[in-house]
């Protein structure tokens, strides 16, 4: 040094270099603290992925509830909410959007970002990823496999196919397994596996269009035993899951027998329009798209 | 080595030549001392030991060092780290002393929500400021010295203490209103 300097600094300085030599001390080499600072801005990135697979689950779910069926399925609106609001998925969102904040916090320059800003920049980059997810038919899966794993959580689908196993409350849906040649009945094979033949008489040309184009569908009838084979069946809605990937159903012969041969729509027994939310359920059948 | 060599290009220098620290240790050892006496480590002993373990861990991090901070900030952080580390192990309390300076606190408290002819009367002493300061919570305490008596700017202290800016702000509004609540009670409001 070429100005001397005061006692006590430099006693400090000298007490300080002399541990740095006593010590063999060295600074640490440069790339340790930009690993470090890169796997922090990684791990953020995989809290902000995570955080998109939850938007994705989300996205399926808001688009496979079917609010128009609600007043069949569920007594309340409440309740229907309840049933299928994608809490768990807003509360995983939530939780890796905090864990990103809390790693991009340690990062370099992280400190300088609020909570807000972090926050909102990591739910924004998931709703980005995980619509992209979903559109890509990604959100059924993430929603299947990783929902099923909680013992309190039932994936969406799973628990919407628990509605349409109830005959005692008229509900039931499944896959068209066949269709008699008129029409006059269909056989239905529902989401436990049991088969059931559905009595045709009170549907409408629209309804036996769905059962001749085949796939899943959700019948509502009067009530029918558990353990009964026969259902008669008064409405019947297609069931097309959204966010899954899927081959169209193919074209049936007997869609020409279905335009032909069904009831017009005032036509339904008494039995029918006894149902309880008969009049929704008509409706909702002639806004049906 | 030449003493007008600015500090990131010391910071350089000490990774090619440790002895060069040494000009660092001597900038700022006298500041640092007296803001460690304003955070509360009463004991020169204590503040002599808490700023040698912050030289050593500056030295150990000094290829952390960010040259977009100043080097200043930086080693207030380190400091500032360290005599917190200090009042944790030693679960010491703070012991205030606001010995001088300290006058645009006084000003800010003074000129909030009073009337500036009443305050020509009631003239805030120092022992006052210093009473009322250590009542406050640690975090206040650290704001208020940052600001009014290190004079640090907003940008500075979110580099020393590691937070946004926006809370920066907070943080001293907060304070000075915990320290206005703290106040004889004459200078309420």
């Amino acid at each position: 040094m070429n100005t001397p300097l005061n006692k006590t600094s430099e006693q400090l300085a000298k007490r300080v270099l002399g541990r740095i030599n006593d010590e063999h001390l060295r600074p640490r080499p440069r790339w340790e603290f930009l690993l470090k600072n890169y796997l922090f801005w990684g791990l953020g990135a995989l809290a902000v992925l995570f955080g998109a697979l939850a938007v994705s689950a989300i996205l399926f779910e808001i688009q496979n509830v079917d609010w128009r069926l609600a007043d069949a399925t569920h007594p309340s609106v409440l309740s229907f909410f309840l049933a299928t609001a994608p809490f768990i998925w807003v509360f995983v969102l939530a939780l890796f959007t905090l864990v990103g904040y809390l790693y991009v916090r340690r990062t370099q320059h992280g400190y300088r970002y609020s909570l807000t800003i972090t926050a909102l920049g990591a739910i924004l980059l998931s709703l980005l990823f995980g619509s992209s997810l979903y559109a890509i038919g990604f959100g059924g899966s993430v929603e299947e496999s990783l929902g099923d794993h909680p013992p309190f959580y039932r994936p969406i689908l799973i628990e919407e196919r628990s509605w349409w196993l109830a005959p005692q409350k008229g509900l039931l849906g499944g896959e068209v397994a066949s269709v008699a040649p008129s029409a006059t009945s269909f056989v239905l094979r529902d989401f436990s596996g049991h088969e059931w033949n559905i009595d045709t008489d009170d549907l409408s040309n629209r309804d036996l269009g769905y059962i001749a184009r085949g796939g899943t569908v959700r019948v509502i009838g009067p009530p029918a035993t558990a353990t009964s084979s026969v259902f008669h069946a008064c409405f019947v809605f297609p069931w097309t899951p959204h966010g899954i990937p899927q081959h169209g159903p193919l074209p049936s012969p007997l869609a020409l027998v279905a335009s032909t041969s069904g009831k017009g729509e005032n036509d339904r027994s008494q039995e029918c329009k006894g149902i309880r939310p008969y009049q929704q359920l008509h409706r909702i059948e002639n806004s049906w798209y | 080595m030449p003493l007008d060599l600015n500090d990131e290009e010391i910071v350089r220098r000490t990774l090619l030549d440790k002895d060069a620290f040494a000009l660092l240790i001597e900038r700022y050892e006298a500041k640092l001392l007296r803001y460690l006496e304003r955070l509360g480590v009463g004991v020169r002993e204590d503040r002599e030991d808490i700023l040698q373990n912050a030289f050593i861990k500056a030295y150990k991090n000094l290829n952390s060092f960010d040259v977009s901070l100043s080097f200043s900030s930086w080693m207030y952080r380190i400091t500032h780290n360290e005599a917190m580390s200090f009042f944790r192990s030693k679960h010491a309390r703070p012991q205030v002393i606001l010995s001088e300076e300290g006058e645009g606190l006084i000003t800010e408290l003074e000129d909030a929500d009073s009337d500036a002819s009443e305050l020509a009367e009631l003239r805030l002493s120092r022992e006052e400021l210093a009473k009322a300061f250590a009542t406050i919570s640690p975090q206040y305490r650290d704001a208020l010295t940052l600001r009014f008596f290190e004079n640090r700017s907003y940008t500075e202290m979110s580099d020393i203490l590691q937070v946004p800016v926006g809370t920066v702000s907070t943080l001293i509004y907060r304070a000075k209103r915990a320290l206005r609540a703290s106040l004889p009670k004459q200078f309420l409001p």
